[in-house]
């Protein structure tokens, strides 16, 4: 048992903070509001310190094939609500191919993303609950397959290279690379103005190479892609809420009403430390969950236990932190409004909590 | 970081799971099921203490010239874990907090006569802090040890003292200065129960555990009775409520209950093609504890994990006794919901479901919001040494 935090660990997280800090701050954030959410600077700024290589290994030029790493760079994402969606890029794409593919795509695209090159997933469906199950189709003829269907919630597609789509075929579920000049995307508009897209497939040739796995190994591949996803998105979780909570703290130990700080009434300081409670549970079940990764393929439950957390942090805390702040929680001038947007993205991507339960409860009943 | 239990901790684990199935024998049984012994203090279970102690469990993290084997906090944990999911009631406040205080702040005569033999299992304490008018705000408290020249004499009353009816000793906080401030007039005795100055009346609880009512009339206790320095026992009180903290929500018992109410929904048939554990809403509860239990049980490791380095985190402390402590009501609800109104019904009953384990559990599940220091000022501890916020008043 070692709850202890390594010190190359610590290092990352300081050093991003310094970053994002200075590139992330009100003025800079404005700017991403009302247009395209994509800080290209930063990212670039990022590949050049190497941090698109967290969770990667050395031969490809990535910083170690560690989990914990890779959360701390999305827990710091969503700390400083940085403008960067990186989930699609270097968590399915780079952590699948790293897991299920071979060597000449590991070596093409792991190292092409260490560089900062975009690519990103489309694998959620509207109207499908069950994303291990994709509606969308690829048939097989020949060496080709030719692919069918409606994706969304694709991250930062327009300035992706390729898509990694799921699709079901009669080989089973297929994880494939599509190049995103043979898709038809169309921009949403979603709460926190993150940049999601349509992405829509009709009749899509690619050849069978475009494959990233090993013939039978499709809906492993793609049951630890959800997984993984789940997770590393809870670690975004983990940084917004940590945010709200250091807010509330900050606000209501300076904020004086009837003359004292409004953080020595016990309805306040109880509300958050209510919050720093339930931020310490989610904390600890992303640690365990990126940890067990590491070594396991599949850890669904863990993964379905963070995103419950996460889904049930981020609606409580967004909450009390506007309810804590008074009218300043709403006023776009503050700081506390992104994350309350944020907050409710990240608590409903990957399923709501109740549907997440849903499914903890069938797999702890079956017995699997 | 690395967040699981090793080759060695699991195969103690085992070891422990074999130890206690032949431990606990069916006459320890029979006594622990008999109203007046569930909390323990029968001669089956005092037996079960020395056998325990004479072979080692009892001190695994202790130091070895107590008796104990130096292994780290996190097999100690193991231990208390394992021996609570078997229902023994374990006498955890004498050897997880109180012993450990002695061990360390007692005098020579209270290392020698006192912590080993709390390693032995010869030896249970009460504890004595709350007083009629001095709960939450124990540093209060009233009951005094005046300075004599051999020693002590204390007088005073005490509340809710659990197991003083079968302790051998109480671990007494009283005032020493009364000019101080409350903080800092406080010291700590090792009070023997024995004495003809002690005696007690019964509270009968809810949960159909008994406490007591302690009165200490012109005791006369040795100078090496005083554990710690004189006036300074608050740090102590506070230690060992960290530790007792921790110690009250270990989730060995509720895990254990979730996979006993869990194999019961998935046995019991609700009509010819269905299970109870078929229905969506009994998955949902079921799902609601499992995710609740794995936070505790995280809680729990980080917490003793973070002993094996010395420095008990007061905010950390705090969040589990706070955590724990309501999530065992919530658990306890949603599990008898799955059983649901046969849940009611009592040991001895017919018809009971695990011999209607929910049935006491729920009524003794309020005790931990407010006992081992109230929630309230839980939280308060929280946001001050957590979030670093204001003291609130």
């Amino acid at each position: 048992m070692d709850f202890s935090e390594l010190s190359h660990q610590s290092e990352i997280r300081d050093s991003l903070d310094k970053i994002f800090n200075e590139h992330c701050s009100q003025e800079r954030l404005k700017k991403y509001d009302s247009n395209f959410k994509h800080d290209k600077n930063l990212l670039s700024l990022l590949a050049s310190k190497g941090y698109l290589g967290l969770g990667l290994n050395e031969k490809y030029d990535g910083s170690g094939e560690d989990l914990y790493d890779l959360g701390i760079l999305f827990e710091r994402l969503g700390y400083h609500a940085a403008p960067l969606s990186l989930s699609g890029c270097l968590v399915d794409v780079a952590q699948t191919i790293q897991k299920f593919s071979n060597e000449e795509f590991c070596n093409e695209i792991l190292g092409s993303i260490i560089a900062g090159e975009i690519y990103t997933s489309a694998i959620l469906e509207p109207s499908n609950q069950d994303p291990e199950n994709p509606i969308t189709t690829a048939k097989i003829e020949d060496d080709q397959l030719i692919i069918s269907g409606t994706k969304y919630l694709s991250e930062i597609s327009s300035i992706a290279k390729s898509i990694l789509i799921s699709a079901n075929s009669n080989e089973g579920v297929l994880l494939i690379l599509v190049d995103t000049d043979q898709v038809k995307l169309t921009e949403l508009n979603s709460t926190a103005n993150s940049p999601l897209f349509k992405v829509e497939l009709d009749s899509v040739r690619v050849d069978r190479e475009s494959i990233i796995h090993e013939k039978g190994r499709g809906l492993e591949a793609l049951r630890y892609l959800i997984q993984i996803n789940m997770v590393m998105r809870s670690y975004i979780s983990l940084g917004v809420t940590e945010k709200m909570t250091s807010l509330i703290a900050g606000y209501t130990s300076e904020r004086e009403q009837f003359g004292r700080v409004i953080g020595t009434f016990q309805a306040v300081s109880h509300r958050a430390a209510d919050c720093f409670i339930e931020l310490e549970c989610l904390r600890l079940v992303n640690q365990q969950a990126a940890i067990n990764l590491n070594t396991n393929l599949d850890c669904e439950n863990q993964a379905l236990v963070s995103k419950i957390w996460a889904g049930n942090a981020c609606h409580k805390i967004s909450y009390s932190a506007q309810h804590l702040h008074g009218g300043m929680g709403v006023d776009k001038d503050y700081v506390l409004w992104r994350y309350c947007l944020l907050a409710k993205e990240c608590e409903l991507i990957n399923g709501s909590s109740s549907q997440n339960i849903d499914r903890l409860g069938e797999n702890l009943t079956t017995n699997q | 970081m690395l967040i699981q239990l090793n080759q060695k901790q699991l195969k103690l684990q085992n070891e422990l799971q074999e130890y206690f199935e032949s431990l606990i024998t069916p006459a320890l049984k029979t006594e622990l099921n008999h109203p007046e012994h569930f909390e323990g203090g029968g001669p089956e279970f005092k037996k079960a203490m020395k056998t325990m102690g004479s072979d080692g469990w009892i001190g695994l993290s202790w130091k070895k010239e107590f008796g104990g084997k130096e292994l780290s906090p996190i097999e100690q944990y193991i231990f208390v874990e394992t021996v609570m999911r078997t229902g023994f009631p374990f006498p955890f406040l004498t050897t997880e907090s109180v012993g450990p205080m002695i061990a360390e702040h007692g005098s020579e005569w209270a290392k020698e006569e006192i912590a080993t033999k709390i390693l032995k299992g010869e030896l249970i304490f009460g504890i004595g802090y709350s007083e009629p008018n001095s709960g939450t705000d124990l540093a209060s408290l009233q009951t005094k040890a005046i300075k004599q020249t051999d020693g002590y004499l204390i007088n005073g009353q005490k509340m809710w003292t659990s197991l003083a009816n079968f302790s051998d000793y109480i671990w007494l906080a009283t005032r020493t200065d009364f000019e101080a401030k409350n903080h800092k007039g406080i010291s700590m005795f090792i009070v023997p129960t024995d004495d003809p100055g002690f005696s007690m009346s019964a509270i009968n609880t809810l949960g159909d555990v008994r406490t007591n009512a302690t009165f200490y009339d012109n005791i006369h206790v040795p100078e090496t009775h005083l554990v710690g320095e004189l006036n300074q026992g608050w740090s102590l009180i506070t230690s060992q409520l960290n530790l007792e903290r921790l110690a009250l929500v270990n989730h060995g018992p509720v895990e254990e209950l979730y996979k006993d109410v869990l194999e019961t929904a998935q046995s019991t048939k609700i009509n010819k093609d269905q299970y109870l554990s078929d229905l969506s809403w009994v998955k949902h509860n079921l799902a609601q504890v499992h995710s609740g239990i794995e936070a505790l049980k995280l809680i729990c490791w980080k917490q003793t994990w973070i002993m094996e380095s010395g420095q008990l985190n007061m905010a950390e402390a705090s969040v589990a006794k706070v955590y724990g402590s309501e999530f065992f009501i919530e658990a306890y609800r949603l599990m008898m919901e799955i059983i649901g109104e046969l849940s009611i019904l009592k040991n001895g009953s017919e018809l009971t479901i695990l011999n209607a384990k929910l049935e006491r559990m729920y009524r003794t599940a309020s005790i931990l919001t407010f006992g081992g220091g109230t929630n309230e000022v839980q939280r308060d501890i929280i946001a001050m040494a957590g979030l670093l916020m204001p003291r609130s008043r």
